[in-house]
């Protein structure tokens, strides 16, 4: 009796004790990737380019259509090496990669994609979806050695921007005049919650409550009468009147090029489009701001099975040691900052000359639920 | 008692074998078979999503009978002039008979009318304010070269010589084609797009007014026309374009050669393969240029209701055969016809979304299904009624490579240079179009000279012949 009951026992322990190991093994699994993966070890391009010739096709989620062409000069010079490219917008992208992992999938290497709403950060690198890689020969060379913990290779702005088609000069000088009724209809934004550099600069305007009471005293001479509302509740309410919500900055750009829009809120980097003939104009000197500064980050995704390459294409598209910018040069544009002492910046305005402000991602994830309510409300109500 | 029982048994087993087939028959559904063009979208009819809903609804079996034969025209020729024991047909995509040609069938009785008329109608594969045709130009080369989105024929001219001259793809190689096209439908080619910098150009209704007006007669039309012999004397307009298929434009479009300069089409994704962001993200669209009187028109599309199904009058099974369509063009079965699978591949929105018209969000795309190898639905082809609110109330899924949302963009870019409604003919006359067309060709490519006022005139007099 005593020896059925130990090995009963004995049966439940082993089971148990299989049970843990398999529900340890995916943990496990993972651990072994992000040792292999060594994204602290020192390695050249040359080094890594040997590896990733053994290595499948590189595939690149990203929310810029520029990684295109950083992919053609990446295939170039390392023949051999093949990247794809998938293009998404931003709440898509963290959606795919999140299900991806969800799933045990190992479709995506590389991730590009703006950081500055806090939603990437909360559920892509916080939970160790993503890992930023940046090797010390690069990290060296960071203007801001610091704030690389999100793996940003360039700098841009969510800015307003006027129609230089229809008005020699910016027509305004403070941030209420868009409220002003005789722009209904002509400001066109892309929707805050599918677009997180638009989220960045929306939400991080309630960071700016005094600025924004300073602004309207300003302009009309008399404190702001919000009711029950904050500050920049009723900034929002007040512009939302005029504000045509679009899907992305694409139609913003159109909207400007066609005259359709006297003011467009959208990325900088369109600035590189003024080039095509579209009549658009930067809005520098704005009270408060005229926008916000944002990021793009190049991260490599866990369980990657192409590290190698995945390390190589990062390394390029930051200019590798030596400031060589042919990976990064598409976005090197008008609109565009570097993040590196030793590469200049695609703009010819410094950043700090620039009514700019830096959304704080931690206030952002701290209020995001709060943000996402209000815009679903401001949105429903424009029907 | 033996035999009696024995005779009972025998009996019973002789009723039992009797049941069995006719309880077989009693729950066999009713068979209807349906021509379908074939599609190497489709992946297997067996188990297709919408096929096995329709059979569910309707309670009826489907059978399908793939169609490989191209044209439509030869096909239903062919049909016709045969025993084929085929219900249904339907049709969509670029299985579409000719204009008249179904009449025809009718008009002879091989066709059968519920209400004598052509119910069965294909509304909502795509939106109603489709466009004649769209430019799209490769920005990429505008930008190697410093140059701008032409905004008039002057300054598109200046592009396409510059495409020409300037090697803008960087390989050292003079292998640039300003201008690709196709003559194989009008919306791909580029002729018909200048000419609406002249005209209200309107090849799908041959060029012909409500009013009875033929404007391919027009002083302005010639214009246009001289300006296109210019263009294609100069090689900025590919001779290729005499020759091209639809299918060899978009492996010219598609190479990765990266030769062509801008093409037009009323989709992008007519022409730019699907999974091809790199290409896709190479093209914008070019609103109507403006010609030299400042005047811009985008050409109209064809817009006329397109049949999606016939039930032929030799079928035994019309009830039936009515009934699988009567179903086709519900709401819910349309729903799936466009969108796929509800709640998979789709689903309603609470409306906070924008869809890609810029409007309140009434569906959700999950899954983008259209024209991509898929198991849903039966991609484009069969009668079906997608009300407006849906079809412009489709979200964008965050693909920049959508083709649909890069359309919706340039559909409302085009929109305000549509001409007027009253501006279009009723239909197309066959003889006038091939007439025109022909000419049209012929003074592009100089084998008519369009400066000739007497061949100009000899053209005009055949013309106006042919109008009624």
């Amino acid at each position: 009796m005593k020896t059925g009951y130990v090995r009963v026992l004995s049966f439940i322990m082993t089971v148990c004790m299989l049970c843990i190991t398999a529900a340890c093994g995916k943990t496990a699994d993972e651990d072994a990737w992000l040792a292999g993966a060594a994204l602290d070890k020192e390695e050249t391009a040359d080094e890594l380019y040997e590896k990733a010739l053994k290595e499948d096709v590189l595939v690149v989620y990203t929310v810029s259509t520029r990684a295109t062409r950083t992919k053609e000069a990446f295939e170039k010079l390392y023949p051999g090496l093949c990247v794809e490219i998938r293009d998404l917008r931003s709440p898509n992208l963290v959606e795919e990669v999140e299900e991806n992992y969800k799933n045990g999938l190992t479709d995506c290497d590389v991730i590009i994609c703006n950081d500055n709403s806090g939603q990437f950060k909360e559920r892509i690198v916080d939970t160790g979806i993503a890992y930023p890689y940046l090797p010390s020969d690069i990290a060296e060379k960071m203007k801001d050695p610091g704030s690389n913990d999100m793996g940003s290779f360039t700098y841009e702005a969510e800015m307003l921007f006027y129609n230089s088609g229809l008005f020699d000069e910016c027509p305004i000088e403070n941030i209420w005049e868009l409220a002003d009724e005789c722009y209904e209809g002509r400001i066109y934004m892309p929707n805050p919650l599918h677009s997180f550099s638009t989220y960045a600069f929306c939400g991080g305007v309630f960071e700016y409550s005094d600025e924004l009471t300073c602004a309207y005293t300003d302009l009309y001479g008399m404190e702001p009468d919000t009711g029950d509302e904050g500050i920049a509740e009723y900034f929002w309410k007040s512009v939302s009147k005029n504000i045509v919500y679009t899907n992305s900055s694409d139609e913003v750009l159109e909207a400007l090029g066609s005259g359709a829009a006297d003011f467009g809120i959208m990325v900088s980097s369109k600035l590189r489009f003024m080039d095509l003939g579209y009549d658009m104009a930067p809005v520098y000197d704005l009270e408060p701001f005229c926008g916000c500064r944002i990021s793009f980050c190049a991260m490599i995704a866990r369980n990657s099975d192409n590290i190698n390459t995945a390390k190589l294409f990062i390394r390029f598209l930051y200019g590798e040691t030596d400031g060589n910018i042919d990976g990064y040069r598409p976005f090197c544009t008008e609109g565009t900052w570097s993040v590196r002492t030793d590469i200049p910046d695609g703009s010819e305005v410094p950043l700090d000359e620039i009514d700019l402000f830096v959304p704080d991602q931690d206030y952002m994830i701290q209020n995001r639920e709060y943000f996402e309510d209000f815009w679903a409300g401001i949105l429903e109500s424009k029907w | 008692m033996n035999r009696k029982i024995s005779k009972l048994l025998i009996f019973a087993f002789i009723m039992s074998l009797l049941h069995i087939p006719g309880c077989g028959l009693r729950s066999q559904p009713e068979i209807l078979y349906v021509a379908i063009p074939y599609s190497e979208n489709i992946q297997d009819i067996d188990t297709n999503y919408y096929i096995n809903y329709l059979e569910e609804k309707t309670g009826l079996e489907i059978v399908v009978a793939f169609v490989k034969i191209e044209d439509c025209d030869d096909y239903l020729d062919m049909l016709f002039n045969s025993e084929a024991e085929i219900d249904v047909v339907l049709f969509g995509k670029d299985f579409v008979p000719s204009d008249g040609v179904l009449d025809e069938y009718a008009s002879r009785g091989d066709i059968y009318l519920p209400d004598g008329e052509f119910r069965y109608v294909s509304e909502g594969w795509d939106t109603q304010d489709k466009i004649g045709t769209i430019l799209w130009i490769n920005k990429e080369w505008l930008i190697n070269l410093g140059m701008s989105v032409p905004k008039t024929c002057e300054e598109f001219e200046e592009i396409l010589e510059a495409f020409k001259n300037e090697d803008p793809n960087g390989n050292g190689i003079r292998d640039e084609i300003p201008l690709a096209g196709s003559l194989s439908r009008y919306d791909l080619d580029p002729v018909e797009f200048i000419l609406g910098s002249y005209a209200k150009n309107d090849p799908y209704h041959s060029r012909m007014s409500a009013d009875g007006h033929c404007i391919a007669t027009d002083p302005e039309y010639r214009d246009g026309l001289l300006f296109c012999n210019e263009l294609y004397e100069k090689g900025l307009i590919d001779d290729s374009i005499l020759t091209c298929s639809e299918s060899e434009l978009c492996e010219l479009v598609n190479s990765p050669e990266h030769i062509v300069g801008a093409f037009t089409a009323s989709s992008i994704g007519d022409v730019i393969y699907r999974g091809n962001p790199e290409i896709m993200a190479r093209y914008v669209h070019v609103p109507p240029l403006k010609g030299p009187d400042g005047k811009a028109f985008a050409v109209l599309p064809e817009n006329e209701p397109q049949i999606g199904a016939i039930i032929l009058s030799r079928s035994e099974k019309k009830e039936a055969a009515e009934l699988l369509l009567d179903t086709m063009m519900s709401e819910e079965a349309s729903l799936i016809a466009r969108f796929g699978e509800p709640g998979v591949d789709w689903d309603y929105s609470d409306g906070r979304d924008i869809s890609i018209y810029m409007t309140p969000s009434t569906i959700i795309t999950r899954n983008y299904i259209r024209d991509v190898v898929q198991n849903k639905n039966l991609n484009g082809v069969g009668p079906m009624r997608v009300p407006d609110k849906y079809l412009y109330g489709v979200t964008w899924n965050g693909l920049n490579s959508d083709s649909e949302y890069v359309d919706a963009r340039a559909k409302m870019a085009y929109a305000d240079y549509l001409p007027q409604n009253d501006v279009r003919a009723a239909g197309k006359d066959e003889k006038l179009s091939v007439y025109l067309d022909r000419y049209l060709a012929d003074f592009v490519t100089g084998r008519s000279d369009i400066s000739d006022d007497d061949v100009w005139n000899e053209y005009v007099s055949g013309a106006e012949g042919l109008i009624h």
